[in-house]
């Protein structure tokens, strides 16, 4: 039994978290789709506000329609890797057209964001000689990806650059190939990382610079091309990866760069290799979903106008909120309890986001995390607001009566 | 040796005042308290709290050698191994 052991206490934790308010919380099931912003729960409509469903595209005519004549035409799954059977003329093409938007001269599709990252990282980076740097919040497939390199990872403060140049500078004139690994926007907070003093930071040192662009990819840039586009350092990033489960609609990732030598990843990286391609649908519906992206910037105005909308109500119903107005807006909660009891009575009140406790956040928070779609109508922001309002309510009625 | 103990305390008293604060069951800390085990600290609250120490003692603790230790001990231990071989390089 000793093999299960380690999983009691956070069993039990996880137990008494639903029992404190009826529901799971990481375990909600959409019962039936009804559209990018609403789905049925346990016989109810339910208004969905923590999607990554940024630019609101995964029920676009042309996404839906590319998918469909993919599926007829290449069937439904391609049975194996890129590194065999699994690249498709769609492949090719996507990479392409990634590449062509950002202005990069190279790209590879991977099957998840997640895969991405972790094929990216672990390929590039090889103990003993090679060091890698990450910024504290990095996301979990960055330290996976760290961790299935062997190599050295060092921890600096988050959005801190002076911490990453204290650390650099510290080490030993024996490593060899140093890489530094960050964020756009942080999923947790929706802060945004400043790009280009990171940039001139690792350059400085003769650090190479992976950007992961994942949430704000499509959302931030005049352009969409990310917080680096936003921050004039585009062409400077080393390595820009992204996803195509947030604004591309689709699942899947990509790893872009100037560098000719990231096509050695094609032959050297597991996470690429040791899979099965994405689906010709995925493929498809991304390559749609970029093509609005490339020529549309009504999504994300719209996008944008909701972000401002909801932060505006949030700020003024008192909440505290983790960063400025951006799609991802993150409400501080005083506790893990008040955490789980706020997250049951918006869904009470027909309104899905996400909760995020330790270790899952940084800084131990608790939060009520939102995200904004351009496809939430007035309708459903009005549902959303309305919901927090009343939650402000109790909220305060509770500590009224403490 | 008492230069290397006074140093082994000092470290060892300013890894329990930054252990403090999220000793909330009032655990009594020594060498062998596990940090995960018996304070109940997530895995990444240990990260920050090595954060904290790096900064203090100028030192970078990779993340390899944290994911091994358990007890405030062994980080006793770590950073005076990181100091030793980085104030020599």
């Amino acid at each position: 039994m000793s093999l299960f052991d380690k999983f009691k206490s956070t069993a039990e934790q996880y137990d008494a978290l639903v029992a404190a308010g009826g529901r799971d919380p990481f375990g909600v099931s959409m019962d039936e789709m009804l559209g990018p912003t609403r789905a049925m729960v346990k016989g109810r409509e339910i208004v969905l506000a923590g999607t990554n469903n940024y630019l609101g595209l995964t029920y676009h005519d042309d996404a839906v329609a590319a998918a469909k004549e993919a599926v007829e035409k290449s069937g439904t799954g391609t049975t194996g890797s890129r590194f065999a059977n699994g690249t498709y003329d769609g492949h090719r093409r996507l990479e392409r057209e990634l590449a062509d938007f950002l202005g990069f001269k190279h790209c590879m599709v991977f099957s998840t964001g997640y895969q991405s990252n972790l094929g990216a990282i672990s390929a590039l980076v090889q103990p003993p000689d090679d060091v890698i740097l990450i910024d504290a919040d990095c996301h979990a497939c960055i330290y996976d990806g760290c961790q299935l390199s062997g190599a050295q990872t060092v921890r600096f403060r988050h959005n801190d650059p002076e911490s990453l140049d204290k650390r650099l500078a510290r080490l030993s004139p024996e490593v060899k190939g140093k890489l530094v690994c960050i964020e756009g926007m942080y999923s947790m907070f929706g802060d945004v990382a400043p790009v280009r003093e990171f940039v001139e930071v690792a350059h400085r040192h003769g650090a190479y610079l992976l950007l992961d662009e994942a949430h704000s990819f499509g959302v931030y840039g005049d352009g969409g091309r990310g917080a680096c586009e936003a921050d004039g350092v585009l062409q400077e990033v080393d390595f820009y990866t992204g996803t195509f489960s947030k604004s591309l609609a689709s699942i899947g990732g990509f790893v872009a760069s100037n560098h000719s030598e990231l096509e050695y990843l094609r032959f050297s990286s597991r996470p690429y290799m040791f899979t099965a391609s994405p689906s010709p649908a995925n493929i498809a519906a991304a390559s749609a979903a970029l093509g609005k992206i490339a020529t549309d910037d009504t999504m994300r105005k719209t996008l944008w106008a909701n972000a401002k909308r909801v932060h505006e109500a949030f700020t003024q119903l008192g909440f505290e909120l983790c960063a400025e107005a951006g799609p991802v807006i993150a409400v501080l909660m005083k506790s893990r309890e008040q955490a789980v009891m706020a997250w049951n009575f918006l869904m009470e009140n027909g309104v899905y986001v996400n909760l995020a406790i330790p270790p899952g956040t940084p800084n131990a928070t608790s939060i009520l995390r939102l995200s904004v779609s351009a496809a939430h109508d007035n309708e459903d922001l009005d549902a959303v607001i309305g919901a927090y309002t009343a939650l402000s309510e109790t909220l305060s009625a509770m500590e009224a009566s403490a | 040796m008492s230069g290397i103990q006074e140093d082994d305390d000092l470290v060892f008293h300013k890894i329990c005042s930054l252990l403090e604060p999220l000793n909330d069951k009032g655990v009594k800390l020594s060498r062998d308290t596990d940090m995960i085990a018996d304070l109940e600290i997530d895995s990444v609250s240990v990260l920050d709290i090595v954060m904290d120490i790096e900064d203090n003692y100028d030192i970078s603790i990779p993340v390899n050698t944290i994911s091994e230790i358990r007890t405030i001990g062994e980080l006793v231990d770590a950073i005076h191994a990181i100091k030793k071989e980085q104030s020599a390089s």
